[in-house]
């Protein structure tokens, strides 16, 4: 090997060449990192200590219209961890054991909610102050748990309100994919129903930021000074339309007996729902707070359905209560007018090889228009229906809003279904007879309807043919202390001319005072109800009664439509029901024709249930 | 007595120098720590300082022969000491590195560095078997190994590679050609390369080639070809054996962003820290990264990065042209010496320093394992400290009798 040795020259030149690569590369090394790489590295030094935490802003509360408290909010506990500060094998298992929550549950609902390893991740809201007390004794057995305190909501029960309050809840994944505001993340709350959801961007505020600067082991040392916090705007507070008196009016009327239904009250001159309730109701604060397991399987698989939001939601047959707009159907297109009499009702009419009845098997005799509605003659009814057919009644129909969705500010709402001749050909594909329409023509059959289109129309009918938009929310108060009212808006005018309009006005007055009316019971001394009574057919099982009422009728505040489930004839239940929050109302905003007139003190509801009881109905 | 103007005073300000800022930056690596020991690691350097300069006195005042004279003595009285530390020394995190002596804990493999060194140069000095003679490798491999092994028991890996690099240097230094060396490396990187099978076969290809052209002879080439072939069969069965802390090391070194919590999160914190710096830095006491204790052993391994962040590139320049500079004089030293233990001996310094420098520095720009070898003159240690003071005394000695044969 001729190059076994190198010349000691040569060896020093080689060391000190050595020398110099090294040198060059590490300043090599530190140039990438200290010029090149400085910008990106300089973030992550910031992100590593500085700790973005929101500022969450109270809720906005929610008021009736005289300013009670209907939501509000209350402080809870939320239990969360902290990922850097959690101990492998010790955090996971004391905390599943404490919280009663399987470690592969907590495990998921940690990872899911997990922003950063410094920020707590919420794995339960709402624990009850005993954990507290246990992990504040104890912390040695909960490295990494962190206890927050947040406003949950609070709602006032006992008013069956569930149906437009809604609820709270955590943000799914789902709805962050489709959420575009920025003020949506994991874990924070969000309306999951009602109200809450429909004015949810209104009730939230925005959230605000503050940069706590962090050790390593998460440790907070306060805020940092380079960044001031950016403040919370608190959410508007919602003056609603409600009255919390007529809500209770209406949880009244639900006892054993009569547990399923639905209450509209609304005022025609504006559109403004004065109450909304549907029964069964649930507690919303149950689903706002942690639902156990059991009792949301319970309500799931409850028969009578306290999850259906029944005046948007629920179908119904309207039964008699849409005669009205059968009769004036029939006069706008000239079939018949205010004197026509039609064949003598003799308990039935015969159409085809089939004899369809009156409920009245006795017979009605002869009648007028206004009397039919009086009396709610379904033999008139039948003969009406027929000159008109089924697309000139269904045309009616949707005209009165039957079927079309109200665009009621809440969401979820069913737009039932208005069965016109292309729709009953779908329905039944083997073909369908004229018969068809004589259950349409006294609110049977295909026609699905929610008590709010129907309280909607009864609206027009008492407004001068003027039909506003159903509305929940009144005034808005902002942060700022500023008021935005609410205006009402026209929805649409009924297809009805103004004589006929006072027609069927007289008919609904004659529905309670006139001598045949199915409504008798509701005669009073101080203000005059007009109404319709309605029984719509449930196969195999009791009639839901309804009512639809307005007073008082010379110049009209109010409409209420009820339904009650299995309650069978319009008159026996819906009718003394509406009666009662009818009076509700009245003994509010007129104290003193009523009292007065009473001469009582307190303003008791007035022995209807004596009064003399109709039926009505048909086979 | 000494001529002490003859003394290469500029070598000894740059080292003084180094260790200043070393105790500035101890001092600013515990600022915010949370006990008050914590807080006086600098006081303990400065006085680690004062022990340093007193063994730098001492071994400048030394007679080389004397070094040269006991240099054997020495490696078996610290071989005996590794030896024993096995049995009665103190544990800290799964090593037995320490005897412990109250409060101050002594660690012989430091010691061990001092004297493997002089024994190589006096085996270099006098072997008359030419530089590429098989024995003088072996033999010379043998005075490395016994102590290695003994280390590596402990177990110690970053302190044992640090033997195998005067070994290196030294043969370089007593004139084996750079092939030779290149060979001897070969193993370890057909070894490295068994990772997977193709960049193996491709490593091998070049390897042949590299034989046929440097020609180092048959016994060479055999031997080179075997324990390629060897190293990359056992590799599996080593890497099996390694302990989980060492595995993940290197796999961590190779992606660190595999286990930014853990085997990586040192790297990464350690790169944000020095890039966050810039060029200016964040002033003395104003690194976040440091300040909140996000990185790690910031007093020890991790001092450069302290650096890095508080006195941004001119601070990090500013100090490795300084360990530039003691090296480049080292080296001079060693070239002049007509001695050939004195010029060994200020090699074999020079190699431990360099290789220290490369690998720690390295380490915490990210390109060289976690191997828990601190940065010369500027980590915190007591041990360390006076050790690489040590070795700047004999550098030192051997300029000043640099014409002593």
């Amino acid at each position: 090997m001729k190059h076994s040795s190198l010349a000691k020259q040569t060896r020093e030149r080689l060391a000190l060449g050595g020398l110099v690569l090294a040198l060059l590369f590490l300043l090599g090394g530190l140039f990438q990192l200290q010029i090149v790489e400085h910008s990106e590295l300089l973030a992550q030094s910031e992100d590593n200590r500085i700790r973005v935490q929101p500022i969450v802003p109270q809720r906005g509360l929610v008021y009736d219209r005289d300013g009670r408290i209907i939501i509000d909010n209350r402080p809870s506990f939320t239990f969360s961890l902290v990922a850097s500060q959690m101990v492998e094998g010790v955090t996971i298992p004391n905390v599943s054991e404490l919280l009663g929550l399987s470690p592969e549950v907590l495990d998921k609902r940690f990872r899911r909610n997990l922003i950063s390893r410094h920020q707590p991740a919420p794995v339960k809201r709402d624990v009850p102050f005993e954990v507290v007390a246990v992990v504040e004794e104890q912390a040695e057995k909960f490295p990494g748990v962190v206890i927050q305190i947040e406003d949950v909501r609070r709602y006032t029960t006992g008013l069956g309100a569930e149906c437009f309050t809604g609820y709270t809840g955590e943000v799914s994944e789902e709805e962050l994919k489709t959420l575009t505001e920025r003020d949506y993340r994991l874990g924070s709350m969000i309306g999951k129903k009602g109200l809450e959801r429909a004015y949810d961007s209104r009730l939230r505020g925005h959230e605000g930021t503050a940069y706590i600067e962090v050790t390593a082991t998460g440790q907070a040392l306060g805020p940092y000074a380079e960044k001031p916090p950016a403040p919370a705007i608190a959410g508007q507070g919602l003056n609603l339309s409600i009255d919390i008196d007529l809500q209770r009016a209406c949880a009244a009327e639900i006892d054993s007996a009569n547990c399923c239904g639905a209450f509209v009250a609304m005022d025609p001159r504006t559109g403004e729902i004065l109450a909304l309730s549907s029964f069964p109701s649930y507690d919303a604060n149950i689903f706002s707070s942690v639902i156990p397991e059991s009792l949301w399987t319970e309500i799931r698989n409850d028969s009578t359905y306290p999850l259906l939001n029944r005046p948007l939601d629920g179908l119904y047959p309207p039964g008699s209560t849409t005669k009205l707009i059968t009769i004036g159907a029939a006069i706008e297109e000239g079939h018949i007018t205010e004197h026509t009499i039609l064949k003598a009702c003799t308990g039935g009419y015969r159409f085809g090889n089939r004899v369809f009845h009156c409920w009245e098997l006795s017979g009605h005799g002869q009648m007028n228009a206004a009397g039919s509605i009086e009396r709610s003659c379904d033999v008139y009814l039948y003969q009406v229906g027929l000159k008109l057919g089924v697309d000139g009644l269904s045309k009616y129909f949707g005209l009165c809003g039957l079927g079309v969705p109200t665009g009621v500010d809440l969401p979820r709402e069913q737009p039932g279904l208005n069965p016109n001749s292309d729709v009953l050909d779908e329905i039944h594909p083997r073909g369908w007879t004229q018969g068809v329409v004589l259950n349409l023509s006294i609110g049977q059959g295909e026609l699905l309807v929610t008590p709010l289109q129907l309280a909607q129309f009864y609206c027009g009918i008492a407004n001068d043919g003027v039909v506003y938009r159903p509305h929940i929310l009144k005034s808005v108060m902002h942060p700022d202390g500023t008021t935005e009212e609410i205006v009402p808006e026209v929805a649409f005018r009924l297809p009805f001319k103004k004589k006929t309009l006072e027609l069927l006005n007289e008919s609904i007055r004659l529905v309670v005072e006139g001598d045949h009316g199915t409504a008798k019971n509701l005669r009073n001394r101080h203000y005059s109800i007009g109404g319709k009574t309605g029984t719509a057919q449930n196969p195999g099982k009791d009639n839901h009664s309804w009512f639809v009422g307005v007073a008082p009728l010379d110049k009209p505040e109010i409409v209420v439509c009820a339904i009650v489930e299995w309650g069978g004839h319009g008159s026996e239940v819906a009718a003394p029901a509406v009666g009662r929050i009818i009076e509700a109302y009245m003994s509010k905003y007129h104290p003193r024709e009523t009292l007065a007139a009473a001469g009582k003190a307190s303003p008791a509801p007035q022995p209807l249930d004596t009064a003399l009881v109709v039926e009505e109905g048909r086979e | 007595m000494l001529n002490y103007g003859a003394l290469d005073w500029r070598l000894i300000g740059a080292v003084i120098l180094l260790t200043l800022i070393g105790v500035v930056l101890i001092m600013s690596a515990q600022h915010g720590a949370g006990t008050d020991y914590e807080r006086s690691y600098y006081l303990r350097q400065l006085m680690w300082l004062v022990v340093a300069l007193v063994a730098f006195a001492v071994v400048i005042h030394l007679p080389l022969r004397l070094l040269d004279a006991t240099a054997y003595m020495g490696y078996a009285v610290v071989l005996i000491l590794l030896g024993l530390v096995l049995f009665v020394g103190s544990s800290r995190s799964g090593a037995t590195r320490w005897f412990s002596f109250g409060f101050i804990n002594f660690a012989p493999s430091d010691v061990a560095k001092l004297t493997v060194l002089l024994a190589l140069s006096r085996f270099f000095a006098y072997s008359k078997l030419p530089p590429a003679s098989k024995r003088r490798l072996a033999m010379s491999a043998m005075l490395v190994a016994v102590p290695v092994a003994l280390i590596l028991k402990q177990p110690d890996l970053g302190t044992s590679l640090v033997f195998w690099a005067i070994l290196f240097g030294l043969w370089f230094w007593s004139g084996l050609a750079p092939g030779y060396l290149i060979l001897i490396v070969s193993p370890i990187v057909s070894f490295a390369a068994a990772f997977h099978w193709l960049p193996w076969v491709l490593y091998f290809i070049v390897l042949m080639v590299g034989l046929f052209l440097f020609r180092p002879g048959l016994a060479y080439s055999l031997v080179a070809v075997i324990s390629n072939l060897a190293f990359g069969a056992v590799q599996p069965f080593i890497w099996n054996r390694l302990a989980d802390y060492q595995k993940l090391r290197i796999l961590t070194f190779l992606d660190p962003g595999r286990d930014p919590r853990g085997a990586g999160y040192q790297i990464i914190q350690s790169k944000i820290a020095i890039g966050s710096g810039g060029v200016w830095g964040n002033g003395l006491f104003g690194g976040s990264q440091t300040r909140l204790e996000f990185l790690p052993e910031r007093h020890t391994d991790f001092v450069f990065s302290v650096l890095g962040e508080e006195f941004g590139l001119w601070g990090t320049t500013l100090v490795v042209l300084l360990l530039g500079y003691i090296l480049y004089r080292g080296i001079r030293i060693a070239g002049k010496c007509r001695s050939k233990f004195a010029s060994n001996m200020a090699f074999g310094a020079v190699a431990v320093l360099m290789f220290q420098m490369f690998v720690n520095i390295g380490m915490t720009l990210g390109f060289m394992p976690v191997t828990g070898l601190a940065l010369p003159f500027l980590s915190y240690g007591g041990t360390s400290l006076v050790l690489t003071w040590v070795l700047i005394g004999l550098i030192v000695a051997a300029d000043y009798h640099w014409q002593e044969y």
